[in-house]
């Protein structure tokens, strides 16, 4: 479906999702499964619509610029859904909902190009994979650093006694932090994988490790472990909030400069 | 929205914006005089039907007035039931009438009368002095659909609006902000340090909060453990002090210490053993109980009395920002009533009465033949006319005013005459 008609459906059900979200803010007692319904309606819509362009390509939907964008959307969606049922707090909603909106448009609006011929070495499952979770564990580390940006408002709104309208509705400290520990711990196991797998899969094709990309990912694996582990042992709050933003900081340099000017073979277009 | 003749809607009553406390003390009604005051004013006569609102801010009798003396036999009534001078009375009374009196009472369920604004007790207030009337049996059609309306304004404005959103005492405030760190607070610890008037209001607002078996320390351990017992919380010697608070989650004080208690060292030394977990301290005492510099530990929360206090005020102003909005639903809930009271008219009802037997005929005439419609018109005219000429002679010749406006509104129940209006 070269209109990609169910996707923009999908993003109609995201943008309807973000208005709830923002009444729901506004007003708390509206009921919260409206809510819920539209993103889990999007979630499958655009779940179609990337199968509907995975079947023309033959391959998970990433070998487009347009189609990763849409898969990421897509991830974000999915990881949101997670936050909602582990911690039941809508009230992040309105923050988070925008970002899938914002990637699922994306994901339409780039390059479609009719066929799409990829690098004969990027064929297999274990590269699918590789991919897959990599876009996840970005997706998961996303949110991550969204839900720092709110933990450090909700925190300087304690601190200075600012009770407004913000202040009432994002969830408590210890809420948000459950939030961000959660989102880090998906982000750090399915980057985990993701980095196991393109290794091995390198070694059976290249013969080699690769170059600086890996050695982003690693580092970023790296601060997101020391995170989780210093918030067991008493970072918990500010801290680990900075911590978290240097880490998704960290994903954009890998994303921009590294994939730019160090990591040309890295780079599957 | 004009009021029907028959329904003269009246209100006398005291409150803290023209009478003082030792007027308001003296016409407080208790809930089993409330049901005696009721059962006199019925069985004198002076009312058709009435409801007594009772709080301390607050003495409001609500009547469906027999005749337009309805002011003076009320506050006869209240002087002489309490032996009080009917000119005091009256000077430090107020006095309402028709839609001014309905409009009083749904802004009084509002919390728009109230001395802190959009506090919801007062709902309460009003459903109980409805359930006390019923109980008396000195409701009807009238008030009774009146305090439901009032009921159901207040509902709305407290729903619709932040006007009952902030708090505005200290004690919610605190725990507002203990909520914001914490989330749900029946897993906290709470230690309450000083036993008296404050520290008291805390511990049980804290239960109020969801916090189970706060812990108390006090100098002297007999009110500690006094309190402790009515709260449901453990009492610990003012020796024990030091060892509760690396437990504690959130530390409420309110001593008389001239010399902080808690210093920063001891904060430190907590943290330390709490692996960092936050802390939030209310310190409520003047001067401090809580040393200032405690604040600038990581992870703690430390609030003074002034803090509390400056958002109290903050709280005030944005409730009073949402009084139009308030109004306006007050005003939406005020017209349905008094479409509602205005129907209930014995001309009104009656001409839509026929209305509805004629649009009924011209169904049932639609079915019938051409040729013998005509003929069937005048048969069911005469039917209908011998049918409502009965109900409608007793309609228009109840005396009493009550009753009329129950027979009236069971007609417009029974025939569905409200679809219209």
């Amino acid at each position: 479906m070269d209109s990609h008609l169910l996707g923009w459906l999908a993003v109609a059900l995201y943008v309807a999702a973000e208005v709830y979200a923002i009444i729901s803010l506004i007003r708390p007692r509206v009921p919260a499964l409206p809510g819920h319904l539209l993103i889990g309606a999007g979630l499958l819509l655009q779940f179609a619509d990337l199968e509907a362009r995975a079947r023309a390509m033959h391959s998970v939907p990433y070998k487009t610029i347009g189609g990763s964008m849409s898969l990421f959307g897509w991830m974000l969606g999915l990881s949101y859904l997670a936050l909602l049922f582990r911690h039941r707090d809508r009230a992040v909603g309105p923050f988070l909902i925008p970002f899938v909106v914002l990637f699922s448009i994306l994901g339409l609006l780039l390059p479609q190009p009719a066929t799409v011929t990829a690098r004969p070495d990027t064929r297999g499952v274990m590269f699918a994979l590789h991919v897959t979770f990599a876009i996840l564990g970005y997706a998961a580390f996303t949110f991550s650093f969204v839900l720092s940006l709110l933990y450090l408002i909700q925190n300087r709104q304690l601190r200075r006694v600012k009770t407004g309208l913000l202040f009432s509705r994002l969830p408590a400290l210890d809420v948000l932090g459950g939030m961000i520990r959660t989102s880090v711990s998906i982000g750090l196991s399915v980057l985990g994988v993701s980095v196991v797998l393109g290794i091995i899969w390198a070694e059976r094709v290249w013969g080699r490790l690769p170059d600086a990309k890996l050695g982003a990912a690693i580092l970023t694996l790296i601060v997101y472990g020391f995170l989780l582990w210093k918030d067991r042992r008493g970072w918990v709050g500010e801290r680990v909030a900075l911590l978290s933003i240097l880490g998704f900081a960290l994903i954009i340099f890998s994303y921009t400069f590294v994939n730019l000017y160090f990591s040309a073979e890295h780079v599957f277009r | 929205m004009s009021i029907s003749q028959e329904a003269r809607l009246a209100l006398l009553g005291w409150s803290f914006r023209g009478a003082g406390v030792s007027v308001r003390e003296r016409v407080a009604f208790t809930a089993d005089e409330i049901r005696e005051a009721l059962t006199s004013l019925l069985s004198n006569g002076v009312i058709s039907e009435g409801v007594i609102v009772s709080t301390c801010h607050r003495s409001e009798i609500y009547s469906l007035a027999a005749d337009e003396g309805a002011r003076w036999q009320l506050t006869r009534f209240v002087s002489e039931w309490r032996g009080l001078d009917q000119a005091e009375l009256e000077g430090s009374s107020f006095y309402r009438a028709g839609g001014d009196a309905a409009r009083h009472l749904f802004r009084v369920a509002a919390g728009l009368d109230s001395l802190a604004l959009g506090e919801s007790e007062v709902l309460g207030q009003v459903r109980q002095a409805l359930s006390l009337a019923r109980e008396s049996g000195s409701t009807r059609a009238v008030m009774h659909r009146l305090f439901e309306s009032a009921v159901a304004a207040g509902k709305r404005v407290r729903a619709e609006t932040e006007i009952a959103r902030h708090p505005l005492s200290v004690s919610s405030i605190g725990f507002e902000l203990a909520m914001k760190v914490f989330g749900d607070l029946s897993q906290r610890r709470v230690l309450v340090i000083g036993a008296g008037e404050t520290g008291s209001l805390f511990a049980r607002h804290a239960v109020e909060a969801g916090v189970r078996g706060p812990v108390i320390v006090n100098r002297t351990a007999s009110r500690a453990q006094e309190l402790a017992a009515s709260v449901h919380g453990r009492a610990v010697d003012w020796d024990g002090l030091a060892g509760e608070i690396p437990q504690a989650d959130v530390v409420v004080s309110a001593t008389s210490s001239p010399e902080p208690l808690v210093r920063r060292s001891a904060v430190e030394a907590a943290m330390r053993e709490r692996r960092g977990r936050p802390m939030l301290f209310l310190d409520l005492a003047v001067p401090h109980d809580i040393a200032p510099d405690v604040s600038e530990v990581y992870n703690v929360f430390s609030y003074s009395i002034d803090d509390l206090e400056e958002v109290a005020n903050e709280n005030r102003a944005r409730r009073a920002r949402e009084v139009p909005h308030a109004e306006k639903i007050v005003e939406e809930e005020l017209e349905n009533y008094l479409g509602w009271l205005g129907n209930l008219s014995v001309v009104p009802t009656v001409t839509q009465w026929r209305r509805r037997l004629e649009e009924l005929r011209d169904l049932e005439l639609a079915r019938a033949p051409a040729a013998e419609r005509e003929r069937l018109k005048g048969l069911l005219d005469a039917f209908s006319a011998r049918i409502l000429h009965e109900p409608m002679k007793r309609l228009k010749g109840e005396g009493d005013p009550a009753r009329k406006l129950d027979r009236v509104e069971a007609v417009r129940h029974l025939f569905d005459l409200d679809r219209d209006s």
